[in-house]
């Protein structure tokens, strides 16, 4: 898949999984901050977004570190996913 | 065991809850369901909303404002049955779907009944007894008789009551076959001019501040009684021995407040109810504009409580007989649900 496609898809699913209901995929930056000052996202939803990995792309993050490399920003989430994606 | 109601607020499908509120104008069901009209819901900060069950919304946005600048309640006891289904279902759905395996917590947290009252307690941050009530279609009226017996220990205490349930796809989906809501187009409109079985769905979440204390108080509960039948002799020989043993000598019923639905398999229940009351007695239904729920009986007493504390006047559209009754003195709400599980709850002004 594109990378544009799969970042296209990969908001979309946040959106869903993270019940973020005022929102659509436009509103979401490609470089925008996921925790903090950006999206806003919170430590439960981390968990939301490494179950989405798992869930849909089958990757496991298991290292706390390796997570919060990947969960910056969609940019980092889409390379991430192009790398190590098992279906 | 009775008690004293202080403080109310409801959010329903119909315009219940803040300034404005108006139920002369009928607010109309959608596809047989009554969904319940959500504020904005200020007081959730953050990320809570989102993560909230419907249930929970519905139950911490009506509950809060009560509690604000007011001493912290002696007890938080909330009745609801389905409570946040909708997240349950998807809990469950997952455990299959990815075979027992990364379940993320937030759809079990909310789908659980007791959400409703852990999170007015965190919000709030209240560490006193907290319980929900289960009990089907007596949920709330399981939640009542607990409020009674804890005032009746403590009568100075405060307590947060409530009753609060959602619309959820699945259950109407399985109530639905069940028969027990609606299988063709149905209008609350004419809701009570239907012939078939089953009701609209609906959906709310009404509470209230109680104590011992009447100064002040809206109006007195002064008694409630559960009644677990299918046959109707026996369910009203017991609303006849509720009314004589809890109206006072030379009192009537002013108004009944009938749980009718639109069912025809539960008509019979209401009718024989309305007969024991008389010409004297107003009789008004409230179910076209909450919808049928297992706590819909909840909607009825925050309608009562208004009733009787004069903030609200009986619209034309709930009445089904004009008694000669000329004040409002006792209100006798009448509920059943799926027709096995009824309830009497006499309402009363502070004397």
């Amino acid at each position: 898949m594109e990378i544009t496609d799969l970042k296209e898809k990969l908001k979309v699913q946040i959106i869903q999984f993270l019940n973020l209901t005022d929102l659509t995929p436009a509103d979401i930056k490609d470089d925008e901050p996921l925790f903090g000052d950006g999206l806003g996202l919170d430590s439960i939803d981390s968990l939301e977004l490494i179950v989405l990995l798992k869930r849909e792309y089958g990757i496991n993050i298991q290292d706390p570190k390796e997570g919060r490399k990947v969960l910056i920003d969609i940019n980092t989430m889409a390379a991430y996913i192009q790398q190590h994606a098992q279906k | 065991m009775s008690f004293y109601i202080h403080k109310t607020t409801c959010i329903s499908p119909q315009q219940t809850f803040g300034d404005n509120i108006d139920i002369e104008q009928l607010r109309p069901s959608v596809d047989n369901k009554l969904y319940a009209v959500e504020p904005a819901y200020p007081q959730f900060k953050g990320n809570a909303l989102r993560r909230m069950s419907k249930s929970t919304r519905i139950g911490s946005g009506a509950a809060l404002p009560l509690l604000a600048g007011a001493p912290q309640p002696d007890g938080i006891i909330i009745g609801t049955q389905v409570s946040g289904m909708e997240e349950n279902s998807k809990f469950l759905n997952q455990i299959i779907e990815y075979n027992e395996d990364m379940l993320t917590p937030g759809s079990f947290v909310q789908g659980t009944p007791n959400t409703i009252s852990s999170q007015i307690a965190l919000i709030s941050n209240n560490k006193n007894y907290n319980i929900t009530h289960v009990h089907r279609g007596l949920a709330f009226e399981n939640a009542v008789i607990d409020v009674a017996m804890l005032v009746n220990e403590s009568p100075q205490n405060t307590y947060l009551l409530g009753g609060v349930d959602e619309i959820s796809l699945n259950n109407y989906t399985l109530d639905t076959l069940a028969g027990w809501f609606k299988k063709e187009d149905c209008s609350n409109n004419n809701l009570y001019s239907s012939a078939t079985d089953g009701s609209l769905s609906g959906e709310g979440a009404a509470m209230f501040i109680v104590s011992g204390d009447k100064q002040g108080a809206l109006a007195q509960l002064k008694a409630i009684t559960t009644i677990h039948s299918t046959d109707a002799e026996v369910v009203e020989n017991r609303i006849k021995t509720f009314l004589q043993n809890n109206l006072p000598e030379g009192e009537k019923i002013d108004l009944l407040l009938s749980g009718e639905n639109g069912d025809r398999r539960s008509t019979h229940f209401y009718k024989n109810c309305e007969a024991l009351q008389g010409s004297y007695t107003t009789i008004a239904r409230f179910k076209h504009l909450c919808g049928e729920y297992p706590t819909a009986s909840s909607f009825a007493l925050w309608l009562a409580c208004n009733f009787i504390g004069g903030a609200l006047e009986l619209p034309h559209h709930m009445l089904k007989k004009a008694g000669t009754a000329i004040g409002l003195k006792n209100i006798l709400i009448y509920n059943t649900h799926k027709i096995g599980q009824h309830s009497c709850m006499l309402l009363s002004v502070v004397s």
